[in-house]
């Protein structure tokens, strides 16, 4: 059996070797121990001997070339003929990959060309083993990234070797060429498949490692006060007042307007609940008023309107309310905001009443004048959840009539305003075609 | 002790110096064809120390060994295998792949472990000495370490120690003459055998090329030690055939090839020892050849079968940093 | 229940395992007739005789290099190193030998020696005798690093490190040798890696190792008395760590300090403040404080000498500090 000739690892951090000259020729009856050929590395010359008695065959490197360490360069075989070809294959009975027998020349690697790119698919070799070739020559076609782009062949000389064919798959990094710069006398074609590579790895694969099971994270929380950081910079405070701020609904932004020395802690959390606050939530008396009127009137309105022109669904009602609040109040500009929480969507419209048809305005974080919340088309008939941070317009089916309700607390609207309002807006779903002339 | 006086001990010293430069040999080609991680420290021409002395011990006896260790590994007794498997980080090596080629050790065959701290295994042998003199064992520990590590204060501590409380060990300096990239004269002022006699200990000198000169002397001093007659120096005068590890290539600064030459050619133990036991009649030529073919066929098995093995599983990297505890 | 001193604690520790385990020896530096500098060996030469009670010369490396070899082959040895301070000697036989046999073996060998030292300031010995050196071991992979605060920590922990089949360095406060605590007569065990919470509270964690547990103690006393509830918590062993007792407190009270006679820079102050500031952020309402050792090397004069270590009133004034809710360092 044949004895492969490696280029030898000598020196303490070498990846590559300068094959100098050969002290054997082609054909020549070797010993273990002749000096076969000498390498230079790490700034030294050293010869290398042959590893066993036999014939010097297979030569595949020639003098002048940095040979990658690992790779063999010949055999000492026991006749002088060996076996005939500059590219052993790997012995197929090595338990192991061992480093395959590799084509002396310049490598041509697959190219990563694209962003987040793994791979590229050889479209077409535009030269043949043997071919000629100079360095600007395009060499094949590569698809990556839906494009098709050109490589060329980078070296002057001779296809020498090409590992991969046209319709493969093929890593980026890999070589899948080698370029010559004598003509070839043996050129090899082989498949990615094959795995005919490259340069043995100086390190062994290590074994992929299992990713331990690790849940991703959960759902990221809600930001402790969202859309309502300071503007000119961050709220100091504990990680944990932020944690319980966030879990309560509580805004440290307050506690600055309030000017309350920074950073805050949890002791400072009982002061915020303190606070006198304009907010809702913060003990004024809540109020309700209902109102309930056929549905008939608003549907054909909307069907007819449906022919005129495109709105988006909740505009015409969002234009209703903000008549009836601006009626009611004398306000100059107002926004009404528009929830359908079945849906789970939310637009704002500012002064739609004074804008025809309104499309809805882009949210900027300005709070409502009146918040507008579409149940239709659910089962829920009627409900009283307390106001929030403006007065809420509930609308509901009820059978075939809808059913309204406005909730608020003192300080939003006086009483007076609010039953114009829902008085109003039940008045414009009832007869539509009445506020619209 | 059984003496070695007939020729299956022979050939036993002889297959044993042969396995270790197959071992050699075989660890030498995984590193220049990058098969293998990390370097290694290569034990050729040193054999007949380590055999010379672990063939007049017992599995009780214990020795400490060095970066330079794996001959007094083969010689006390592993198996090739696990040494592979080791040498290239596999499950099947006999630390499991955590040790590697500077810490490979048999422990069942009563190897304490190689160190690659050099001399940090002076006090461990020493130590070892001790426990057994507080337990009324006979065992005997050797510890095996280089010219370089006499440069080392603690060997003068436990020597101390062990001259004091005549401990059953036996200091064996593989004395190869350099000290890693420097000639030892360069190192060492005076004597080294001058530094143990300083204590009181007795010391000698031997051709470590001459595996039964080493062995002799060693089986004398392993029955002293028995005895409690104890501590005992050895100045081994050897020579390593590669450099101070696989890629210390350009060594002609520190020693000439001519140098090497004369030692390998004229001063090989393996070859020595098969031509004397050729002109005593023990073996033939051919007998000799057929022990090495043995030998070799074994080695390059073991390398394939440890380049086939598996790597530990990567749950194993956080395994044995602690002994467990018996259950309370 | 009866008082005795940590140094009779110790004592009786080794004693009591020498009687039940002929395996165990000590060796060491004037640890026989001499019994020691600080006398914490008196009087065990004398019932287990020179073979196990070994004095040597001068030379640490050399006798940890031995215990770790007898320590291999089936002894379990306990070295006394006179200083902590002298675990610069040792450094290459505990970190290289000693913690890494386990490991490079797979297994296959292990270590069961204990290296007993000490550690504290303001004994006026200054810089080469005065170290604590505890996050210098705990650092190393391999070894267990136990931390008595009393003399009843002292029995139960140093009788569990002479059992433990892993090398294990215990650090005895030098400044405590004579003070006495209630220990029982009948024999117990500390297990290691089981805190010790000393006394409840609900306003602050105040984490303490060996010497600075009684400065946390007397701190929380003083909190008290101004209506601050200090929890105060001694890990015993900072390796292995009882992390989850901690956590748990610190999850209680939101605030903690911790503190350790080491240097503050890089020490075991800052393994454990950041361990909680990692594992229990959303709980704190104040940064996790580390007092240490001043990161100067320990002066000699008394008037310098002091001022090096964590005392109560400075534990407690940074406890008040952060009950305040004062911002520590400018944001």
């Amino acid at each position: 059996m044949p004895h492969e000739v490696i280029m030898p690892a000598l020196g303490m951090a070498q990846d590559t070797g300068l094959l100098v000259n050969w002290l054997k020729q082609p054909g020549d009856a070797v010993k273990a121990g002749d000096a076969l050929f000498e390498v230079e590395t790490d700034k030294s010359t050293m010869e290398v001997e042959a590893p066993a008695d036999g014939f010097l065959t297979d030569v595949s490197a020639s003098a002048g070339e940095d040979v990658p360490v690992g790779q063999v360069i010949a055999r000492i075989s026991d006749s002088p003929e060996g076996a005939g070809t500059a590219a052993p294959a790997a012995a197929s009975e090595a338990p192991a990959p061992a480093p395959a027998a590799k084509v002396a020349g310049k490598e041509v690697i697959m190219p990563a060309l694209g962003m987040a790119q793994d791979t590229g698919l050889i479209v077409a070799w535009h030269k043949a083993p043997g071919d000629a070739v100079a360095a600007g020559d395009v060499l094949l076609e590569v698809e990556t990234d839906k494009s098709t782009m050109e490589v060329e062949a980078g070296h002057d000389g001779f296809v020498a070797a090409l590992y991969a064919e046209a319709g493969e798959d093929v890593p980026v990094g890999n070589v899948i060429a080698v370029i010559s710069a004598d003509k070839p006398d043996s050129p090899v074609q082989t498949s990615a498949r094959d795995k005919t590579p490259a340069v043995a790895p100086r390190k062994p694969d290590p074994q992929p490692v299992q990713p331990a099971a690790r849940p991703e994270h959960p759902a990221p929380k809600p930001a402790a006060t969202p859309g309502r950081d300071m503007v000119d910079g961050r709220i100091l405070a504990s990680p944990k007042a932020r944690r319980l701020a966030a879990e309560q609904g509580l805004d440290l932004t307050r506690l600055v307007a309030a000017g309350i020395a920074q950073p805050y802690h949890v002791a400072d959390l009982e002061t915020l609940r303190a606070l006198p606050t304009a907010s809702p939530s913060a003990g004024a008396a809540p109020c309700r008023i209902t109102a309930s009127v056929p549905r008939a009137g608003f549907a054909a309105f909307v069907d007819w309107l449906s022919d005129q022109a495109r709105t988006p669904p909740g505009a015409v009602q969002a234009v209703f309310a903000a008549a009836s609040l601006r009626a009611a109040t004398g306000a100059k500009t107002l926004r009404v905001r528009v929830e359908a929480p079945l849906i789970g969507t939310v637009s704002d419209y500012a002064d739609p009443d004074l804008a025809g048809l309104a499309q809805a305005t882009p949210a900027d974080g300005a709070p409502p004048s009146l918040i507008l919340r579409d149940l239709t088309g659910s089962r829920i008939t009627d409900l009283a959840l307390g106001a929030d941070e403006a007065p809420v317009l509930s609308i509901a089916t009820d059978g075939e009539a809808f059913s309204i309700s406005l909730e608020f607390v003192d300080g939003q609207l006086d009483r007076t305003q609010a039953i114009a309002v829902i008085d109003g807006f039940a008045g414009r779903l009832d007869e539509p075609l009445r506020h619209l002339l | 002790m059984e003496r070695k006086t007939n020729s299956e001990d022979y050939l036993r010293m002889y297959t044993q110096m042969v396995r270790i430069r197959a071992f050699e040999d075989q660890a030498n080609q995984l590193y220049l064809s990058a098969k293998m991680p990390g370097l290694t420290h290569m034990y050729s021409g040193e054999e007949a120390v380590a055999v010379g002395i672990c063939t007049a011990l017992t599995d009780a006896d214990r020795i400490t060994s060095t970066h330079r260790g794996h001959g007094h590994c083969v010689a006390k007794g592993a198996d090739f295998r696990q040494m592979f498997c080791e040498l290239l980080g596999k499950e099947e090596g006999y630390c499991r792949g955590k040790g590697g080629s500077m810490h490979i050790a048999d422990q069942s065959h009563g190897n304490l472990g190689a160190n690659a701290i050099v001399g940090g295994s002076m006090g461990i042998a020493t130590g070892s000495a001790l426990r057994a003199k507080l337990q009324d064992s006979d065992d005997v520990t050797v510890c095996f370490f280089g010219d370089g590590a006499t440069a080392q204060g603690l060997w003068y501590e436990v020597m101390n120690m062990a001259a004091l409380w005549h401990l059953p060990v036996i200091y064996a300096c593989e004395n190869n003459g350099y000290s890693e990239y420097t000639a030892t004269e360069e190192i060492a002022a005076g004597s080294i055998v001058g530094r143990a006699e300083a204590f009181g200990i007795e010391s000698f000198q031997v051709d470590g090329q001459d595996v039964l000169a080493v062995n002799e002397l060693a089986e004398r001093l392993v029955a002293r030690c028995r005895k409690g007659e104890g501590p005992f120096f050895i100045e081994l005068k050897t020579y390593r055939y590669h450099g101070h590890h696989v890629g210390d290539i350009n060594r002609d600064y520190y020693r000439s090839k001519e140098e090497e030459t004369i030692w390998k050619e004229k001063r090989d133990p393996i070859v020595n020892f098969g031509q004397w036991l050729a002109k005593q009649g023990v073996a033939s030529d051919t007998e000799l050849e057929k022990i090495r073919a043995e030998v070799k066929a074994e080695a390059e098995a073991a390398v394939e079968y440890a380049l086939a093995a598996s790597y530990p599983d990567v749950s194993e990297v956080s395994m044995h940093v602690y002994a467990p505890n018996d259950a309370a | 229940m009866r008082e005795i001193t940590l140094s009779k604690a110790v004592n009786e520790a080794i004693a009591e395992e020498m009687r039940r385990d002929g395996a165990v020896f000590l060796i060491g530096e004037d640890v026989a007739e001499a019994g020691t500098p600080f006398k914490v060996l008196s009087g065990l030469v004398e019932e287990f005789g020179t073979d196990r009670v070994i004095d040597t010369p001068i030379s640490e490396p050399g006798f940890m290099g031995l215990a770790v070899g007898a320590a291999l082959t089936g002894s379990r040895p306990i070295v006394d190193l006179m200083f902590g301070d002298f675990l610069f000697l040792i450094m290459d036989q505990l970190c290289n030998q000693a913690a890494k046999a386990c490991y490079m073996s797979g297994g296959k060998l292990s270590v069961p020696l204990v290296v007993r030292t000490n550690l504290g300031a303001t004994r006026r010995s200054a810089a080469q005798h005065s170290q604590s050196l505890q996050a210098l071991v705990a650092h190393i992979p391999g070894l267990k690093v136990a931390l008595p605060s009393s003399a009843y920590e002292a029995k139960g922990l140093m009788k569990t490190a002479i059992r433990d089949n892993n090398p294990v360095v215990i650090f005895e406060d030098k400044l405590m040798y004579n003070d006495k605590a209630p220990v029982p007569e009948e024999e117990y065990l500390i297990p290691f890696g089981q805190a010790n919470i000393l006394r409840e509270g609900s306003d602050i964690t105040l984490v303490a190792t060996s010497s600075m547990v009684q400065v946390c103690q007397k701190a929380a006393e003083i909190l008290a008395a101004e209506g601050i509830s200090a929890e105060v918590i001694d890990p015993r062993t900072i390796v292995p760590l009882d992390e989850e007792t901690i956590l748990k407190s610190v999850r209680k009270t939101s605030r903690a300090i911790v503190v350790d006679e080491g240097h503050q820079s890089y020490g075991v102050t800052a393994e454990i403040a950041s361990r909680i500031s990692e594992k229990a952020f959303y709980h704190l309402d104040g940064p996790v404080i580390r007092m240490g050792a001043m990161d100067v090397p320990v002066p000699f004069s008394p008037a310098l000498e002091d001022i090096t270590v964590p005392a109560p009133e400075g534990v407690a004034e940074n406890a008040r500090r952060l009950i305040r809710g004062e911002m520590f360092h400018a944001a």
